[in-house]
């Protein structure tokens, strides 16, 4: 079977890595940060030109031009992620790494994805982040490295830890490029893949086939009576068509119908990534989307159960919010009595 | 090589007008599969040599991150959205994990005043 990349070579590129990102982690004394980066920069270097020389060598198409600085950038910025000794830096560069998938996910024709993983992941998560490493870092005042705290400044088992991830990363991608060449052709043809949720969506294809000027006046696609889907062959490339008008009683009715050709179906009417995506997620995994809800809800209360303060508060000041809520409460009773409220929360 | 990669880029400059997404040849597929396995064991390295507990949970999002390549890079090679649909629940997933994660970190500084994950020795058993 035909390898896609050369197991030496992928080996050989593997342990680079692992050796660079294995110098480059933090330490103390002498740092050995550039070495690792130049290490790392020639195995990044390297497997782009072994993937590249290879599919031009055997004709076969190579992702996108794009896709390699996307890739550089990406997996530039995790490296110096793990590797820098400043939390707040570690979450900017992985703030990178995201923005750099978001291209990928451009190239693999996900745009909304992209654009959600940006708001979401980039704009909130990581900005949830970026406040917990604020709240509980002591920063040190100056920029010197002694300064940091002894948690950023030594990493734990840092050989050992680079031979098993990248070992790790040798088998799997040594499996998946010898698997690759066995997975299954896609179930369904590109114009199913992209145009089958048209059906759904009689009113957007009345809106592009008026602006082609293809629809006279009254007519509009034709629906399925039960359902209310567009009557339309995504294979054939035919639509049926529909003429409205009021009947001999007075109520709206078909008067008559014809198909539109394969030679009339306008270029721009197609499904885009968003119909797909939405009838995908409504249709076919409705469930998801309640099981999404609950893990939420949960997270959200699990969230404010451990991260809620109990206050220690003055004795004084105790006496004197109870006398204060004793007088709101009720007038009458006397303010002594009401003292004796207590925080709310146990001991943790 | 550079007039292949040339002739290649101004054939298909593919970028955001992929309403008809085309099949993927297995040959482009890979690489992206490549970048997601590698992100992967960054995120595992990471994940054990860093003793900074939020560094540490940043790299489990590096690694979902890594997984949602994937779901997408297969997704796009079966013409499907069925890979998209589950990243979004990976999203949802990972929002969750931070939410929680972060609440745990807060609890635990506040106990320790420490970031150290070894400032918890005593849990290993």
């Amino acid at each position: 079977m035909e390898h896609i990349i050369d197991p030496i070579a992928l080996y050989l590129v593997c342990g680079l890595g692992a050796a660079g990102i294995a110098l480059a982690l933090p330490r103390r004394g002498k740092s050995l940060e550039l070495v690792g980066a130049i290490v790392l920069a020639v195995a990044l270097g390297l497997g782009a030109l072994i993937l590249g020389l290879k599919a031009t060598d055997s004709g076969q198409p190579i992702p996108n031009i794009f896709f390699y600085p996307f890739a550089i950038i990406g997996l530039g910025a995790a490296v110096r992620m793990i590797t820098h000794k400043r939390p707040v830096y570690s979450a900017l560069y992985f703030i990178m790494t995201i923005i750099a998938s978001c291209g990928m996910y451009l190239l693999l024709s996900a745009e909304f994805m992209a654009f959600a993983l940006v708001i979401i992941y980039a704009g909130a998560i990581l900005i949830t982040y970026l406040f917990v490493i604020m709240l509980a870092t002591q920063a040190p005042t100056g920029d010197a490295d002694e300064l940091l705290d002894e948690v950023d400044a030594v990493s734990r088992e840092p050989i050992l830890a680079c031979v098993i991830g990248f070992v790790l990363l040798g088998l799997m991608t040594g499996a998946m490029f010898r698997g690759i060449g066995s997975l299954p052709e896609p179930q369904m043809t590109q114009a199913q893949a992209s145009d089958s949720v048209l059906a759904f969506l009689p009113k957007k294809i009345d809106k592009v086939l008026e602006r082609e000027g293809l629809l006279d006046n009254g007519w509009r696609v034709a629906r399925d009576h039960e359902t209310g889907h567009a009557i339309i062959d995504v294979d054939a490339r035919t639509i049926e068509l529909e003429l409205i008008g009021a009947d001999a009683h007075g109520h709206n009715a078909v008067l008559a119908t014809r198909t539109l050709t394969s030679e009339d179906w306008p270029e721009s009417l197609s499904a885009n990534n968003l119909d797909r995506l939405g009838f995908n997620l409504l249709n076919d995994h409705p469930m998801m989307i309640e099981v999404a809800g609950i893990i939420l809800l949960m997270a959200m209360l699990g969230a404010t159960v451990l991260a809620r303060k109990h206050v220690e508060l003055e004795d004084n000041l105790k006496a004197a919010q109870a006398r204060k809520l004793g007088t709101m409460l009720d007038q009458s009773q006397p303010a002594s009595q009401s003292s004796s409220i207590h925080s709310a929360r146990g001991h943790a | 090589m550079l007039d292949a990669l040339v002739s290649m880029n101004t054939g298909s400059v593919e970028l955001a007008q992929l309403a008809f997404p085309t099949e993927m040849s297995q040959s482009v597929l890979a690489p992206y599969l490549f970048v997601s396995a590698a992100m992967f064991a960054i995120g595992l390295i990471g994940f054990i040599t860093r003793k900074n507990m939020i560094i540490m949970f940043l790299c489990t999002e590096l690694m979902f991150q890594a997984a949602g390549l994937a779901l997408i890079a297969f997704g796009r090679h079966h013409l499907g959205a069925d890979g998209q649909t589950f990243v979004i629940f990976v999203l949802c997933v990972a929002a969750a994990e931070a939410a929680m994660a972060l609440a745990l970190v807060v609890l635990l500084f506040r106990h320790r005043e420490s970031l150290s994950a070894s400032a918890w020795k005593e849990l290993n058993g």
